[in-house]
């Protein structure tokens, strides 16, 4: 079994009467892709804040490569990387300029740090650009140089804070490759995102945060079991009445149903045949239908279950 | 190093702006100091100022004051037409009107009562015929009195010598202005406005985004990274003032380098580089773009000039405005050079005043730096 790389007890952080950080309890292990995944407001910004110590928590420990972090633990500081949602480089420098500026922050020799640049130069694919400023690069160039920036000094620790936004897909392919090799490489990722496909992806680990705790966590696998949905039977282009909805949600396993467009969306428990008995059913009644698909639980599902269909800030 | 580095790195591409500068400043203090030969401060010579006569009196002593004034100045006379004479006034035609009325010699020399003049207003050329128009008067007084007639008295006028001027150098306060005054004088220009730019620019790019997390979770301290910024700006500080000073070397020379008076013109310089750089740092923490910088910059900087008496000197100034700007600390900047430019010993008297001034400008130094700290200290705490 793998060591604790990161550990948080009791994490407790407010700001004046808003609680951001309730009682929060995450554990993740080294060599693990962690996703950290929350609606907007739900505290995963302030977590890693903490965690980073750019900001002070009321209670609560957190650990580190097994040491307590603060704001002096420079040790602990020096295999730290991250990689901030807003682009942070400076745009009078050129790209190599900025990764080496931000690699000169953790490295201080001089030879190893030219080696280090041009590795994470390479890495993320910047060769042709090296020389060029960051207003000159496109949106998805400006966050692989971010990222440059972030890791250049080869840490064991990732932290990447929605990496990933306002980037085609192309880009963002080739940065998910990328996170996927630096964990290859023996970097634990933390990692938190939006897009739930990105997660499912490439984290082996998920823990879902709302209200400033875990209010889920563990591997794909596990959070899909822990959620009512077991499948989501659609049928296009079937004319049913009230008396057939209610006679389909009558119907064992079923908990959802949703008619739209003469669309119908049936969400079922996990059990065995839901969807044979959903059809046996618009044959009894002679329904003629359209195309059906049946499809397994997502990320998607588990984070709107778990975390409620309100929109949020 | 690697804060240090980077502070000198942005310094680096913003250094056409330095350089615009270092040439908008050499270029004036240069046209300075050739205004400055041609005008000579060792020589004087009277000014020749255009004047009319209205003379309704017609004497012998009248038509003396007439060939009197001849003898420097440009006459015209005038017919007594209170048009005519505003006209002359109105175009320039005359600077300085000169009425001698009937009975001269009775009401203006014997009863000593004034001689009716006009003048442009503010020509400071018209104090100097006033000047010359009171000696005569007198002097007719003094040989009338004597028991000249008014022939002799206007022979014996004739004959004096006009005064001559002597410049004095010496530790009076008659001493020749020294050609690198204006230098120095212009100097808090170049440091303010260089300093109030580039620190902007240098501390907008250290805010941009998300730079500040970034560099406050590496392995850097936050301590040692305000030491090395500091560090840069210190170097930078330090440089733009050798520069001035160098330049102040080259082009005034041996007059420069031999004043006895120079560790104060560099002490005073030095202290007024750290006066701009302080304060552009504080500046610089409330700089969000590079409008709202160019727009700061200029207000600090024409505006502190001008109202410290470095465009304009301090002599010419309004006191209300004076009075204002003691609350700055060019004013004392300039003070100094002022003290420095009027002695070439330094009596006991001009040098305390002299270590009053660079004293307030110090206390400046440390304000603009506990601002800073203040200012730092409440947006971390945000």
């Amino acid at each position: 079994m793998s060591q604790n790389i990161v550990h948080i007890e009791n994490l407790v952080k407010r700001y004046g009467d808003l609680v951001a950080l309730n009682h929060l309890n995450l554990d993740i292990k080294e060599g693990e892709v962690f996703g950290l995944l929350g609606p907007n407001g739900s505290g995963k910004t302030t977590a890693i804040n903490c965690m980073l110590s750019l900001l002070k928590y009321d209670k609560g420990t957190i650990e580190i490569f097994g040491e307590p972090m603060s704001p002096d633990n420079y040790q602990v500081k020096k295999q730290i990387g991250i990689v901030l949602q807003n682009v942070a480089v400076f745009e009078e420098l050129t790209v190599q300029e900025n990764i080496d500026y931000f690699c000169g922050l953790y490295i201080s020799e001089k030879k190893k740090r030219k080696q280090l640049v041009e590795e994470a130069i390479q890495f993320v694919g910047l060769e042709d650009y090296r020389k060029m400023r960051p207003k000159k690069l496109s949106g998805g160039l400006l966050r692989r140089l971010n990222i440059a920036c972030g890791i250049a000094h080869k840490p064991r620790l990732i932290i990447l804070d929605e990496p990933t936004v306002a980037v085609d897909p192309q880009s963002r392919n080739k940065i998910l490759e990328g996170i996927q090799e630096l964990n290859r490489q023996g970097s634990t990722i933390i990692y938190t995102s939006h897009y739930m496909e990105e997660v499912e992806q490439i984290c082996t680990r998920i823990a879902i945060m709302d209200h400033g705790r875990t209010i889920a966590s563990g591997t794909k696998e596990e959070l899909k079991q822990m959620i009512k949905t077991g499948e989501t039977i659609t049928i296009e282009s079937v004319l049913l009445d009230e008396k057939n909805l209610r006679e389909i949600q009558a119907l064992n396993h079923v908990f959802d149903v949703h008619y739209e467009s003469q669309i119908l969306t049936v969400r079922c428990t996990g059990a065995k045949h839901n969807l044979i008995r959903i059809l046996n059913y618009l044959q009894s009644q002679e329904l003629a239908f359209g195309r059906v698909f049946s499809e397994l639980p997502t990320l998607n599902d588990v984070f709107l279950e778990i975390t409620g269909k309100q929109l949020r800030d | 190093m690697t804060v240090f580095k980077g502070y000198m790195k942005i310094l680096k591409k913003n250094i056409g702006l330095v350089i615009m500068y270092l040439i908008i400043f050499f270029s004036v203090a240069l046209a300075l100091q050739a205004a400055a030969g041609k005008e000579g401060s060792d020589s004087y010579q009277s000014k020749s100022v255009e004047i009319g006569i209205v003379d309704e009196d017609g004497g012998t002593l009248a038509q003396g004051l007439e060939d009197y004034l001849g003898k420097i100045h440009h006459i015209t006379m005038l017919e007594n037409d209170r048009e005519v004479l505003q006209e002359n006034l109105f175009y320039r035609n005359v600077e300085y009107i000169v009425q001698i009325s009937e009975n001269f010699v009775q009401s203006c020399i014997l009863d000593s009562e004034r001689l009716k003049v006009t003048k442009v207003p503010g020509s400071y050329t018209s104090y100097y015929v006033d000047q010359q128009i009171n000696s005569y008067l007198s002097m007719a007084r003094t040989y009338l009195a004597a028991g000249l007639s008014q022939e002799e008295a206007v022979d014996a006028i004739a004959a004096e010598k006009h005064s001559e001027v002597q410049t004095l150098a010496g530790t009076s306060e008659n001493v020749t202005k020294p050609g690198y005054l204006y230098y120095f004088r212009y100097l808090p220009y170049l440091f303010l406005g260089v300093f109030c730019y580039v620190m902007g620019y240098i501390l907008m790019a250290f805010r941009q985004g998300d730079i500040q997390r970034r560099m406050e979770a590496s392995a850097v301290s936050v301590r040692r990274q305000s030491i090395e910024g500091l560090l840069a700006m210190g170097v930078m500080g330090l440089v733009l003032w050798g520069v001035g000073i160098a330049g102040a070397g080259i082009m005034y020379g041996k007059a420069f380098w031999k004043s006895q008076t120079l560790g104060y013109y560099i002490l005073n310089s030095l202290i007024m580089m750290a006066v701009a750089l302080s304060l552009s740092y504080l500046v610089g923490m409330f700089v969000k773009n590079s409008n709202m910088l160019s727009g700061l910059a200029n207000v600090i900087s024409l505006g502190m000039c001008f109202l410290c008496g470095v465009f304009v000197p301090m002599n010419v100034m309004d006191k209300k405005v004076l009075k204002v700007s003691q609350f700055l600390p060019v004013y004392w900047y300039e003070q100094v050079n002022e003290l420095l430019s009027e002695y070439t010993t330094l009596t006991d008297k001009a040098k305390e005043q002299i270590h009053m001034a660079m004293g307030i400008e110090v206390l400046f130094v440390v304000v603009f730096v506990c601002l800073t700290l203040t200012v730092v200290k409440y947006k971390r705490q945000k």
